[in-house]
């Protein structure tokens, strides 16, 4: 049976940083049965290791019950990742949101840590980078990447 | 440049009355062993059986001090419970393990990952993930991999992973042969795995006029003895293989659905 493009695959995980090797590897699987080749599928994983990183580090208020929820809606052309937290610590929640704005106003988007050069990764390896915190502080971060050879 | 002062500081609302959290930050010489035994006859006076030393901020530690963390370790350990570290730098990780270390205390990323190993040793919590897939076969062996790669993760031996992603592929295989096909119809699967099973369920939506075909599929076979398949018989094979290969196994068909639920126990 061959893939009807597009389609989603949708990941419920928990808040827990050791699951996210197994999540870039899913992933990275799923793209290249869906014909984009290793590179595309590996520059993915990153994608997807630094939103998932990100989500669980600073997107889960302190609390490792909590889930992530990852979709990829997969076309022929480009994967659209949307990954969606249960928002973070006051002072995590204006730090996105500096991010937010300065996304919006194309500036480099901040490095508040050693490790933090994640979003700005995830940029590189993009074609867009959507975030948004909506009233209750749920985080959603929305990526779009697309094959390379089309 | 002269080394930071030693600072210590003990928390314990991490959400489990058995945890606490030791901060120690600066240069850990020997002169701050008095401090540090100051700290744990504080701990000890608690109820608190599992004790995190977060050492993000640490510059560096002295043998004499690992030597004074071994000994409160081993009183946790006795009281049932344990010291690891978390936040390691690089630097301390590599010194540590090179004195051997490695050998005797945990090494965490950070306090939750702490946590979260805490909760699965000694509350034997689960974890779970969701997957929900759109019904093609081509999709399977990514899932039974991640299944997979999941359980190894968590400790389970390669012959356990192994038939776990048989399992997976067996029922997920099923699924998207006999559920209904196409980009709305996804296939659902929820792995919870712990440190002594995994509980798989697979859910798939299917016809109403293919109940009674998908009951008599997933009747025993009757031939020969208990779930024994023929050598000419061309179906029921898969289902056979998960009896085998699990330790429990029903299959729920209704006019809306099929869910297979299996629990595989840990076995190595």
């Amino acid at each position: 049976m061959d893939l009807i493009f597009p389609y989603t695959i949708s990941v419920r995980l928990p808040s827990d940083l050791e699951i996210i090797p197994s999540i870039r590897k899913f992933v990275s699987e799923v793209l290249q049965v869906s014909g984009f080749s290793a590179k595309f599928a590996f520059r993915s994983e990153i994608i997807i290791d630094a939103i998932c990183n990100n989500a669980i580090t600073h997107g889960s208020a302190g609390n490792a019950d909590n889930e992530v929820e990852l979709a990829c809606v997969i076309h022929r052309d480009r994967v659209e990742v949307v990954v969606k937290d249960s928002g973070g610590s006051p002072a995590d929640i204006e730090k996105l949101k500096e991010a937010v704005r300065r996304n919006r106003l194309g500036l480099p988007l901040p490095d508040y840590e050693a490790g933090g050069m994640g979003l700005e990764i995830v940029k590189l390896l993009s074609e867009t980078i959507d975030i948004t915190v909506d009233e209750n502080n749920v985080t959603s971060i929305h990526v779009v990447r697309k094959r390379e050879d089309a | 440049m002269g080394n930071s002062a030693l600072k210590m500081e003990i928390s314990s609302d991490w959400g489990s009355a058995e945890i606490a959290v030791l901060k120690v930050s600066g240069f850990l010489d020997f002169s701050g062993i008095a401090m540090l035994s100051k700290f744990f006859d504080r701990i000890a006076e608690e109820k608190w059986s599992y004790v995190i030393v977060d050492l993000v901020g640490l510059e560096a530690m002295c043998s004499a001090a690992l030597g004074e963390f071994m000994g409160y370790r081993k009183r946790f350990v006795e009281r049932g419970g344990s010291l690891v570290f978390a936040g390691l730098s690089g630097n301390i990780r590599s010194k540590l393990t090179l004195l051997g270390a490695n050998k005797i205390f945990s090494f965490y990323q950070d306090v939750r990952s702490a946590i979260n190993a805490y909760k699965w040793d000694y509350k034997k919590q689960s974890k779970s993930v969701a997957i929900s897939f759109p019904a093609d076969l081509a999709l399977v062996p990514p899932i039974r991999q991640f299944a997979s790669r999941l359980v190894r993760q968590k400790g389970y031996s390669v012959k356990d992973a192994f038939r776990i992603e048989t399992i997976v592929d067996e029922v997920c295989n099923n699924a998207v042969e006999h559920g209904l096909g196409g980009a709305e119809n996804t296939v659902d699967v929820r792995m919870s795995v712990d440190k002594e099973k995994i509980d798989i369920n697979v859910s798939n939506k299917s016809a109403p006029e293919k109940v009674a075909v998908l009951r008599e599929l997933t009747k025993p076979q009757t031939r020969g003895t208990g779930n024994h398949v023929g050598t000419d018989d061309k179906r029921g094979r898969g289902l056979a293989l998960i009896r085998m290969l699990s330790n429990d196994m029903d299959v729920d068909i209704t006019e809306h659905g099929t869910t297979v639920h299996v629990i595989k126990l840990r076995e190595e």
